[in-house]
Formats: structure tokens, sequence, C-alpha cells
């Protein structure tokens, strides 16, 4: 009977990744064809990054030689190669913390939920297939933002360590991601549907603002607030790329207080820190995000139109 | 008549919706911010009672679908019609019941997913605004696993049977209301699954287009092989493609059979159709021949009235039905008189008075 109604639909025999990955690609397709469609939305896009990079140009102006004692030395002495770091990252890093519940929610709320997953894809597929919009919106920007940062603001940087900075920030988007598919996965299960969802709130706008050392090295900050630092990845990533990618960085001088405790090198804390936050957290956002689809089905929550 | 083993077996089966809201020592709380993660927190937690009434949809529901049928379901809003349409469907677990789709366990919804397309007109109907009709049945198509070429072929033909080709190539955003309903109706079309399911498939649709879609759906389906389950609170678009209907009420079904059978309980009465000017609601209830009334008041200066009263079959019924209605005061414009529908049942019979199928 399996096959028959295979046939009669006309789905390939193909097995589950490949179909799955052909879903994926639909998504993307889908998803750049709206993007596409808002064209003052492409121009505000590009305006909107280069009214951030400029935003810290000039702030970077303010402090131009003091730099170095400010930044702390272990991240060089430019603060634009700083910041534009931190811009850059914070996007990647916002887009797979805070996209997932967004997105889920926008499912919810235009009735879409119920139909994708009519369709014979895993419960997962249409989240990722979601972020194929954000990739496609927020990812770009790292490009842009170095550009304007490096032609125009006078941001340097080195590459001979590009290889290890990419493996850090994958690793820095993979735990980024658990946290995104826990904070989605809060729609469903504590059916937070309106106002602030708390764990993006506390992770990305408090803590990861505040404390991560996005525009400011966390050495700035107390003691107690550098500890409540090192709990999220942002703060390892930050310094990982620092280190490795900004001119004049060191590679061995400590600044996370948990660099200082521990009798390993800042980068393999710092790796060490964001495989243990992946391992962690990737996993437990999946079966939370599995429990609350779960939960709605039971309820008949899926969507807003029942 | 019904043959052979059913397509989808129901039995026993019922849904019981959460309550909506708590409170915290009976104080309700506010629904923002922190003190919305503290409340959320604390009812996952169980530390919290809930206040709210969980809401009953579905009541020990027993009803069998036999492959090639056109089964129609009938009930006011709120009855329970799209809560059993979203569990066939594998949408929804119920919970209490058994049952089988397409010889799947209902416990099985992944594998029954794939052997159901579930049209739903409410909302946003799951359209991408910004794409074109063409691409949004195409979608669909890819996310179900079809290659491109057949979904494009699929897609053509989906909205050929919609007659939507040449609107095919504009945005949603462009298309009316009805025109939206048919792509959706075209994206169930696609897949060509053993069992379609079609809730409220023909409202919005204007009078031409509604008597094609129900064409399609009593013709067109079943020709296929397709077994059609079509959910609608205007029994007369049912009455007309269904060979067997179930008649809803408050989350049971309190008659199945074809229309004619359904139509049996309502022997010995007729329907007496009104317009009247003027005048109050009578202050009596009404006499004896008439045993259900719907009253509609027109919109408009001329304080018109129409009257759907369901009577028994009496030399005396209309001259009562009349003076009822006049009792109120105002004069009557137009009577008229027919054999009754089946959305007359609805009306005519509480849900303790027939037996549940």
């Amino acid at each position: 009977m399996a096959s028959s109604v295979s046939e009669q639909q006309g789905r390939h025999p193909e097995g589950a990744l490949v179909r799955e990955a052909r879903t994926l690609w639909a998504f993307a397709v889908r998803e750049y064809r709206i993007w596409q469609s808002y064209r003052v939305n492409q121009l505000m896009w590009l305006v909107n990054i280069f009214v951030t990079t400029l935003l810290f140009f000039l702030m970077g102006l303010m402090v131009k030689g003091k730099a170095a004692a400010l930044i702390g030395g272990a991240y060089g002495t430019n603060y634009m190669s700083f910041i534009v770091v931190a811009i850059a990252l914070s996007t990647f890093l916002y887009t797979n913390l805070s996209d997932p519940y967004t997105r889920i929610a926008r499912s919810y709320y235009n009735g879409t939920m119920d139909l994708l997953l009519l369709s014979p894809m895993s419960i997962f597929t249409p989240l990722f297939g979601f972020m194929t919009k954000s990739i496609l919106d927020d990812y770009p920007r790292l490009l842009i933002v170095g550009a304007f940062g490096v032609f125009l603001f006078g941001a340097v940087f080195r590459f001979q360590h590009i290889l290890a900075a990419l493996g850090f920030t994958a690793l820095a988007l993979a735990a980024a991601f658990g946290i995104g598919m826990i904070s989605a996965s809060s729609f469903y299960l504590l059916n937070i549907k309106r106002g602030t969802e708390p764990v993006r709130f506390i992770v990305q706008q408090l803590l990861a603002t505040l404390l991560a050392g996005a525009y400011y090295p966390v050495t700035v900050l107390p003691k107690p607030l550098q500890w409540i630092a090192c709990l999220i990845p942002h703060t390892y990533v930050f310094d990982a790329l620092r280190r490795l990618m900004d001119p004049g960085a060191r590679l061995t001088v400590p600044v996370l207080p948990i660099q200082q405790v521990l009798p390993w090198s800042p980068l393999v804390v710092d790796a060490v820190a964001l495989s243990a936050m992946t391992l962690i957290l990737l996993p437990l956002g999946f079966v939370l995000y599995g429990q609350g689809i779960e939960k709605a089905r039971r309820n008949g929550t899926l969507t807003r139109w029942q | 008549m019904t043959v052979g083993a059913p397509l989808i077996r129901l039995t026993g089966i019922s849904k019981t919706y959460p309550a909506a809201e708590l409170s915290l020592r009976g104080t309700k709380l506010v629904t923002q911010g922190p003190a919305l993660w503290a409340k959320q927190l604390a009812r996952a937690a169980r530390l919290t009672a809930v206040s709210g009434e969980p809401v009953r949809a579905l009541t020990d529901v027993t009803l069998a679908v036999y492959p090639g049928e056109v089964f129609g379901l009938i009930g006011p809003n709120g009855s329970g019609k799209t809560t059993l349409v979203k569990i066939v469907a594998g949408l929804l677990r119920p919970s209490t019941g058994t049952g089988e789709v397409a010889g799947v366990d209902l416990a099985q919804a992944a594998i029954i997913r794939r052997r159901v397309s579930y049209v739903s007109t409410t909302g946003w109907m799951g359209l991408e605004w910004a794409l074109t009709a063409e691409e949004n049945v195409r979608f669909f198509g890819l996310l179900c696993g079809m290659s491109p070429a057949l979904a494009r072929q699929r897609t053509l033909a989906a909205l050929g049977d919609v007659g939507l080709v040449a609107d095919g190539r504009k945005a949603v955003s462009e298309l009316s209301n009805g025109m939206r309903q048919r792509v959706i109706l075209a994206r169930a079309l696609l897949l060509r699954t053993p069992i379609v399911l079609l809730d409220e498939p023909t409202v919005g649709l204007d009078p031409v287009h509604r008597r094609q879609m129900l064409e399609l759906v009593g013709e067109t389906l079943p020709k296929r092989g397709q077994t059609v389950i079509i959910v609608d609170h205007q029994a007369d678009a049912i009455e007309g493609i269904a060979r067997r209907a179930a008649i809803m009420k408050d989350g049971r079904l309190v008659g199945v059979g074809t229309p004619a059978e359904l139509l049996e309980s309502l022997s010995g009465l007729k329907v007496v159709e009104l317009i009247s000017r003027g005048g109050a609601q009578p202050e009596t209830l009404p006499p004896r021949p008439v045993r259900a009334v719907e009253q509609v008041l027109r919109p408009g200066p001329l304080g018109l009235t129409q009257w759907h009263l369901t009577v028994e079959e009496r030399p005396d019924a209309l001259e009562a039905a009349l003076g009822w209605v006049l009792s109120g005061g105002g004069e009557i414009l137009q009577v008229a008189e027919h054999a009754p529908h089946l959305a007359d049942l609805l009306a005519a019979q509480a849900p303790d008075e027939q037996e549940a199928g």
C-alpha cells in the first residue's frame, strides 16, 4: 500500500535525507522569492547595515589613540576591527537565537503550521525551512559589515587562522541555534504567544547585549558579571575571533575569568566551552521543540485558526 | 449502500481541549512580561490550578467512511466538525477512542498525514501572499517530495481543475478571497491522496465557482478513486453531492445516513418561508404545528424580517404559523412553502431526539 500511495502522489523513492534536503531547497527558493518581492526592504536592509557600522566608526573616532588601553591589549589596538567582529558575529548569533521563535510564531498566526505538518517531512524541517529566510536576510550582513568596516572605516583583519575562526563560528552558531530551539519550544510548550519570550530576551537582549563584550571587553564589568558572561556562547566566540583575526591580538593572554582559572590557553577554553554548550543545548533544543509540537497537536493549538 | 471495509473507521472518539486560563490563588495574572513567564512556568510545572473549564469538543463519535464515498459532515459552528476532521488528518490527537485511517492506526499520525489532503479555508489558508498562485501550489508539491517537473505539471493540472490557469501567475495578494480558496483547493488536488478532507471549501465562492467546485468534489475526485469528507455548515452544499452525511451537534453525531435517509426523519414536515415587514417578536411560544423557527432581520430601512418555519404537514399549519407571526404585529409580504432540506434537520430536531449513527 505504501508504494502505491507514493506513486499516486508522485513522490520520489529517494531516502529521507535526500527528501529533506530537497524540501529545504524548496523552502530556500520560496523564501528568496518572498525576500526579493519586497524591493524597498532590500534598500532599507543595506542602509541599516551601513548606519550600524557607521555608528561604531564614530564611536571609534572618539576613542582613537586610546583604543589599545580600552580594549585591553589582548584584542589588538584597532577599535573598528574589535567592533566589526562583534557586529558581524552578533548578526549570525542573533539570527540563530531569535529567529526560530519568530518564525514559529509567524507560522502559527498565518495558519501554515497545519499545512506544513501535513506533508511527509520531519517536524523539524519547517523550522529549518523558515530559517533559510533568516539566513538569506541576515547572513550576507557579515560580508557587508566586513566590507564597510574594511573599505570605509579602517578595520583591519588577518586571515592566517581563518579555518580556526570558521570552526569557532560554527560551534557558536550551533550553540545559539540550540538556545533558539529552546526559545521556539516555549511558544507551544509554555504557551508563550504574547509579549516577550523569556529565553531569547534573557540570553539575547540582556546577557549578550550587556555582558558578552560586544562593544567593550568584559574586563570593564564587575567580576560577578564577568562570570555570568561566561554562561553564553557569544562571549567565547567574540573572544576567540578577536584573538584570531584582529591585528596585534594575543593568543595567550587570558581575558575571561574562566580563562584565568583554567590551566589551558584561552583559545582551548573557548573551544571547550563552545563545544560543551553545543553538545548540551542543541539536543535539548530538539527534544523540547519536538515536545512542544506534540503538545500542540494534543491540545489543538498548532495554528491560531482552529 | 456501502460495501467493503471502511477506509476511515472511528470508534468512541472524544476530544477535550484543556482550559485556556488559570489563576494563582484566585487572582488572575496579567498576561505580559515576567508575570506571563512565571504563570506559564508555574502551569507547566503544575504548581497552579487551572480555573477555566476544559472544552469538550467531541463526545463518543463512532463513524465509518467507505472507499470512494463523498461523505458530508453537517453542523452548526462549534459543533466539532473541524476537530473531527483534524483528528482524521492526523493533526490532532483524540483524548479517547480508537480508529484507523486508510489502514493506519490513529496513533500513527505521521503515516496518516501522507495519505490525506486537507483543505481549510480559515485564517490565511496557509498561503504566502507575496508568491503567485502557481508558486504556492507548486511549493506544497515540492514539500511533499515531488520532483520539480512533476510538481509543475500537477500544479498546472490542479489550477486547471479549479479554473485558475489564467490567474496562476498572479500574486495571491492580487486575488479575490474566492480565488484564494480555489488556490488552496488546487493544493489539495495536487497529491491525489486516497483521502481528501475539505473543511468549508465553498465559503466565499460566487455561485458559479461554488457549483463548479461542488461538481469537482462530487464527481471528479470519486472518479479518481479518492474518498472525500466535506465539512460545511451550509447543508445544501453537501446534500447535492454527498452519498452519505452525518449531522453533528454539540460534539456528537446525531444522525448518519444517505441524505434521503436523514430526510426521512423530517417526513410529515414542511418548510414555510415568510417575509414580513414591521412588527415585533411574538410574545407567545409558536403553536404546535410549528416545530422550529429561524428568523433573520434584513438590513435596510424597510424593516423586513425573513422567517424560516419548519411546520407539520397539517391543513391548519400554514394558518397557525401566519397567525403566530402576525401576533407580533406588522404584515406578511411573501409566503413560500417547500419540502425540508438537510439544513432543516439542525433546526427541527434537538440532539437527544435522534439516534447517533
